[in-house]
């Protein structure tokens, strides 16, 4: 049997043993279920009524209430709920007194207010007298009142911006967001798993089973591989669900830059991924007790903790800044900044070309490495290897075999 | 026979330990060899080293006298001291992986892991997880893997410990069927017993180096001492056979050099008491391995 096709076998034996434990149905069910829920609550969830309550009380005998309350709520479309009273003069001290209407139209015409103006409301309420009066007296001038009306309607005034829109950054921001949880999380989840996986073979001593039938780098490649696909799947699954939901439930334009960082993010996942469940797999290998992972993971935390610390602020703030852009050419944080500042659109494409071959030449160059120091830490028992033995034993002349 | 595997002057350290300073050992095809040796004497070391798990410092090994190689070990089936079982899989699907892996193709090592599973009886629990079997039985399923890809040499450390007699019954006939078949087959044990039921062909090691090789006769024949066991009527006399020394535990049983005129013993026994039986022999393969390791 060739190396690829045990790779591949080792690989399939992880996907189906993995992907037939409770616990992982369990949690892409649940990982699942709360990507749909979230857009569907959102989408069901009942829009807060937050139009401010205007009492309005109108002097006069020929007064329509019920037009007037109808022309002014048109106007004030998201802004004010207008409820419209008739009041005779001498009432109209007493209601602005005790709260009973907000403003009074009084004849002449004028407006009255308890003690203050409220700027927004008094242009409201006069621009509605100001249109009342010209259709009075375009109506007097021989004119019909819908005559009147279409040459008051409003002229169509299109939008430019110089910069990005505010909706188009929260959009932005929000895939930035997620793809900076992805890359965060994700291997920081299977990377466990290809840690404790390889510690279960070292304290099993099934290790020894299969280096009597395969080499240390083929079982470590058939690893990654194999715990890479079910991690892809997962987030597949989850994006997907997502997906569906966002499409049933909402209506969301997404900014031009969400089409360049879709397979940008699919590639630092994948990248993320490579590089990350190398290093938790090479760990794992260091150790022969799971007690003993809290340990050795610090090599592993540092760069992710600084990479998603660093993203935050390029996510939220100036994604353009000179850390970020650093940290975009560091392989290690790599899969953390890279989609954060496509999906910001602060990124050159040389500056994408160039991060993502370093992060590739870094995975082939660590899994070239990882694979020599496997040969040696895999097969070792009891009390942690430190990096420096098991460096010297890599870079030892190979003896008889 | 055709020397299948033949371990020269092997030698290991780990930093300062030494671990195999000069082991030999010859597996004949065909042959089953008892690998013998206190704890610590370097069985699993040169176990792994014959698996390629271990790189060693000098020596050599050759596979049908040429040194070996991965093609040569990939005709290897090897049962560690430490079970290795993924708990989480089944026993048959267990089994037919490690026959893939070992390059069988996956119709073939499902057939093989079916035969293999009944084999060792534990087709009701084909489709049992590993976690849910006994140790006797883990080991049963670990004996089916080392035999799945059909090996041409059979290494088993410590294959019968932690056994009911049922399973060591099981593992014994397996092994012998395999040498019945032409496989050559080495293993270490601590049952002596056990070693001297199953084969003739014994090779001691103790501290990293091998200290006697050959049949158990021939072994026992090399034995500078042999063993007088003497049983009187009545209270035993207190008597001691020249040049002899009485063995701890064994009442009446003394050892003494191996040129003894066994006679003369025998008469001056007879001359302190009433003697019911009387036996002269070379020492058994408990005491050799006592000699030699001691």
């Amino acid at each position: 049997m060739s190396g690829r096709s045990q790779i591949l076998e080792v690989a399939r034996r992880e996907v189906t043993v993995r992907a037939r434990t409770k616990a992982f149905q369990v949690i892409t069910a649940l990982l699942l279920l709360i990507a749909i829920a979230i857009p569907v609550a959102i989408a069901v969830w009942p829009e807060s009524d937050d139009l401010e309550e205007v009492d309005l009380g109108i002097v006069g005998a020929d007064v329509d209430v019920d037009a007037i309350e109808e022309q002014l709520d048109a106007l004030a479309v998201d802004r004010f709920d207008f409820s419209v009273v008739q009041l005779a003069s001498d009432e109209v001290d007493a209601a602005l007194i005790d709260d009973t209407v907000d403003v009074v139209v009084e004849p002449g015409p004028v407006l009255a207010w308890k003690d203050e103006v409220d700027p927004d409301l008094g242009f409201l309420v006069d621009s509605l007298l100001r249109q009342n009066s010209v259709i009075e007296r375009g109506v007097e001038a021989g004119l019909a009142p819908e005559e009147v009306a279409g040459l008051l309607s409003p002229v169509e005034i299109g939008e430019r911006f110089v910069e990005e829109p505010d909706e188009d950054v929260a959009v932005a921001s929000a895939l930035a967001f997620v793809s900076l949880m992805t890359a965060f999380a994700v291997p920081q989840v299977f990377g466990n798993l290809a840690m404790m996986s390889v510690v279960e073979e070292k304290a099993s001593g099934v290790v020894e089973v299969l280096l009597s039938h395969i080499r240390p780098r083929t079982l470590l490649g058939g690893k990654i591989l194999g715990i890479g696909f079910l991690a892809v799947c997962q987030v597949a699954i989850v994006l997907l669900g997502t997906l569906a939901a966002l499409l049933l439930t909402a209506d969301v334009d997404l900014p031009d830059s969400a089409w360049s960082f879709l397979p940008i993010f699919a590639v630092s996942v994948l990248g993320g991924l490579g590089i990350y469940l190398t290093l938790f797999a090479l760990l794992g290998s260091l150790i022969s007790r799971q007690e003993d992972a809290a340990q050795v993971m610090v090599p592993v935390f540092v760069p992710l903790m600084g990479g998603y610390f660093a993203g935050q602020i390029a996510a939220f703030g100036d994604a353009d800044n000179l850390v970020s852009r650093i940290l975009t050419f560091v392989p290690l944080t790599t899969p953390l900044l890279l989609p954060v500042r496509v999906a910001r659109d602060a990124i050159a494409p040389w500056e994408i070309v160039v991060s993502l071959v370093l992060l590739l030449v870094a995975i082939v160059v660590l899994v070239r490495v990882a694979g020599r120091l496997y040969e040696f830490t895999l097969l070792h028992k009891g009390t942690r290897i430190g990096w420096g033995t098991a460096v010297k034993a890599m870079l030892r002349p190979d003896s008889v075999r | 026979m055709s020397e299948r595997l033949r371990v020269k002057a092997l030698e290991k350290r780990f930093g300062d330990i030494v671990a195999l300073e000069g082991v030999d050992l010859v597996v004949p095809a065909g042959q089953m060899v008892g690998f013998l040796g206190p704890n610590g004497a370097g069985k699993s070391t040169t176990m792994r080293s014959i698996l390629g798990l271990l790189s060693v410092d000098a020596g050599s090994i050759l596979w049908d006298g040429d040194p070996i190689g991965s093609d040569a070990r990939r005709h290897i089936g090897y049962m560690p001291q430490e079970r290795g079982l993924y708990q989480r899989m089944k026993v048959h699907e267990h089994v037919a992986y490690f026959g893939r892996l070992a390059g069988l193709d996956a119709d073939i090592a499902a057939s093989r892991a079916d035969a293999w599973v009944e084999r060792v009886g534990l087709s009701e629990r084909r489709d049992a997880l590993i976690q849910e079997l006994s140790v006797g039985n883990q080991q049963r399923v670990q004996l089916a893997v080392s035999l799945v890809h059909e090996p041409s040499l059979l290494v088993l450390d410590e294959p019968f410990a932690g056994l009911d007699p049922v399973a060591v019954a099981t593992m014994s006939e397996v092994m012998t069927e395999q040498v019945a078949s032409g496989v050559a087959v080495v293993f270490s044990s601590h049952q002596l017993d056990l070693v001297q039921d199953l084969t003739n062909h014994v090779t001691i090691i103790a501290a990293g180096n091998t200290r006697a090789t050959g049949t158990v006769a021939e072994l026992r024949n090399s034995s500078p001492h042999r063993i007088l066991a003497v049983q009187w009527q009545g209270d035993a006399p207190d008597w001691v056979p020249p040049g002899g020394a009485a063995l701890p535990g064994r009442a009446g049983a003394f050892t003494v050099p191996a040129d003894s005129d066994a006679s003369m013993l025998i008469a001056m026994a007879a001359a302190a008491g009433t003697v019911a039986s009387v036996s002269y022999e070379p020492p058994g393969l408990d005491d050799i391995f006592l000699e030699l390791v001691g």
